[in-house]
């Protein structure tokens, strides 16, 4: 059950804390195109013409990438969560 | 009532056998075997803090072979020790063990247990070194700005020992030519900043005589009265360290009023004032702040060094004699620096305490991990007794049950402490994207409300045909 410090490895994140802005940016800016995308299809699509499985993939992916692009904005900018 | 009465008194005679069980486990008796051959100790009192360094030579004058000796405190200066430590002549730790023995209620005990034992005849050395602190006394006790600080130690002027004393030679470092006044047993010599006593020859055991140094003492009388350290663990890669300071001039008290123009125009007003100190964080600090209430503190300076990051600490205003002052000082390290893992096990391996200033003081640490949430089987490891206190929850970003706090304290601290604890825990990988799917949820649920919005009608009338493209 308790092993010794020799046997282990050391702990680093597991997604390199240098790519966090690079990763920030390209997240949230898909997660963003795909939130505009969302909100357009909404404002501009009728009763009739409106899709609900569009809709809902529209906003499965926008959410998906702007809450890992939030996630990685915080770590960068220090929030470490 | 009977039962009650029978109930409670058998409680009362259990807790009696109890104790006195506790009390007995540790009793030693004073080996007749063991003379001190030699002893060469050093006291420094340069700084605030009394170090006292004794190169100890041991001689077992009996027939069978020795296992253990004793180290003794004498009981005017045991509540003002803060530390304790001993090493062989291989320069190895030796394993103390506190002890009582009978008939020297007052004084404290400590067993070395040895590795290899002393046969007859032969002889063992033995480095022990012991931190006192607040044991230096300010007098006067109050001082005007431009005074020098005057500090009186009293101590004993042979080496406490449990066991009859050969040979002992003692050096008092003052790093000081001023002296006042010092306690003058022949054979004695003064000189530049340090007075030799000795060689004295057969001391009886527990002997003790009074060591009066009366000497001028400028170095910074700065107590850290409280110190909270904080460490938060993130699985993101990042380790944040936060200390909150309390700290105090313990030295001679500040007599009249302060000119500030004084101290600007002459550089020697206020000998016994501190105007700055060193902290030395590890080298892989980062995003260092240093501020209190009223915000950032502008007049720090930090430098990048190859072992350390030394900042250099200027309170807002400098500190006299009961001066007191507040501030947090916070750093970043990266985990692989002081994080261990295997499979889900953790093992965080981080300094209980740090360096705050050289020759420091510390009256009371308490010391919070904050580890990440979902952590379970947590098991701490302390180089040190501590008080363990109740654990707790804390609450940040994108916690939903809380993180787990486990927090010791320990009172009289000094730099002979900074040393590592060990803390192990369970914590399963895959709740790291609890955080993200907990924005990712969010996000999605707005998502469906305005989806739903959209479905609904709040005409108030109805519409006479339906929507043409």
């Amino acid at each position: 059950m308790s092993l010794e410090i020799e046997s282990m490895v050391r702990y680093a994140s597991p997604i390199n804390p240098a790519v966090f802005p690079h990763l920030t940016m390209l997240l949230l800016g898909i997660g963003i195109f795909f939130t505009a995308w969302f909100f357009v299809y909404e404002v501009t699509s009728t009763k009739v013409s409106r899709d609900l499985f569009k809709e809902l993939l529209l906003s499965l992916v926008a959410a998906l990438f702007s809450g890992f692009g939030i996630l990685f904005l915080l770590l960068w900018v220090g929030i470490y969560v | 009532m009977m039962p009650a009465m029978a109930k409670l008194q058998f409680c009362v005679l259990f807790l009696v056998y109890v104790a006195s069980q506790c009390g007995g486990a540790n009793v030693d008796v004073v080996s007749s075997a063991i003379t001190v051959k030699n002893v060469d100790r050093t006291i420094d009192i340069s700084s605030q803090l009394v170090k006292i360094n004794s190169k100890i030579t041991f001689e077992n004058t009996g027939k069978s072979p020795v296992k253990s000796f004793l180290l003794a405190v004498e009981s005017s200066s045991k509540s003002k020790l803060a530390f304790i430590g001993g090493k062989d002549s291989n320069n190895k730790d030796l394993r103390l063990v506190e002890t009582t023995v009978k008939g020297y209620d007052n004084a404290k005990f400590w067993r070395v247990d040895l590795k290899e034992s002393i046969n007859a005849g032969s002889t063992a050395s033995a480095v022990v070194e012991t931190v006192y602190s607040k044991a230096l006394q300010p007098y006067p006790t109050a001082i005007t700005q431009q005074e020098e600080q005057l500090v009186k130690y009293i101590g004993n002027l042979y080496f406490y020992s449990p066991y009859p004393v050969t040979s002992q030679k003692t050096n008092v470092i003052l790093n000081t030519k001023t002296v006042e006044n010092f306690t003058k047993v022949k054979p004695f010599s003064q000189l530049d900043g340090t007075i030799a006593y000795g060689p004295y020859t057969n001391t009886a055991a527990f002997t003790e005589k009074e060591l009066l140094v009366h000497y001028k003492n400028n170095s910074p009388f700065l107590t850290v009265t409280r110190l909270e350290r904080l460490i938060e663990v993130s699985h993101w890669g990042n380790i944040a360290v936060e200390e909150t300071i309390e700290i105090e001039h313990t030295g001679a008290k500040l007599k009249g009023p302060f000119s500030r123009y004084d101290y600007q125009q002459d550089h020697h007003s206020g000998p016994a004032s501190v105007r700055s100190y060193k902290t030395l964080l590890p080298a892989s600090a980062s995003d260092v702040y240093y501020r209190d209430t009223n915000g950032n503190i502008s007049t720090s300076n930090m430098k990048v060094k190859k072992d350390s990051v030394e900042l250099d600490l200027r309170p807002r205003y400098p500190l006299f004699g009961g001066w007191r002052s507040h501030y947090t000082l916070g750093y970043n390290v990266p985990s692989y620096e002081y994080l261990y893992y295997s499979g889900n096990e953790y093992l965080l391996k981080m300094r209980a305490v740090d360096h705050v200033f050289d020759d420091m003081q510390i009256d009371e640490l308490v010391t919070k991990v904050i580890l990440p949430e979902g952590t379970t089987n947590i098991k701490v490891n302390f180089p040190f007794s501590v008080t363990k206190l109740p654990d707790s929850l804390h609450y940040t970003y994108l916690d939903t049950k809380g993180r787990p706090v486990i927090t010791f304290s320990k009172n009289n601290i000094v730099e002979n402490h900074i040393q590592d604890f060990q803390l192990r825990y369970t914590f399963p990988r895959i709740l790291m994207l609890q955080e993200p799917l907990l924005v990712v949820g969010f996000l999605f649920a707005l998502f469906l409300c305005v989806i739903i919005y959209m479905r609904l009608d709040f005409s108030i009338h109805k519409s006479e045909h339906p929507h043409k493209d």
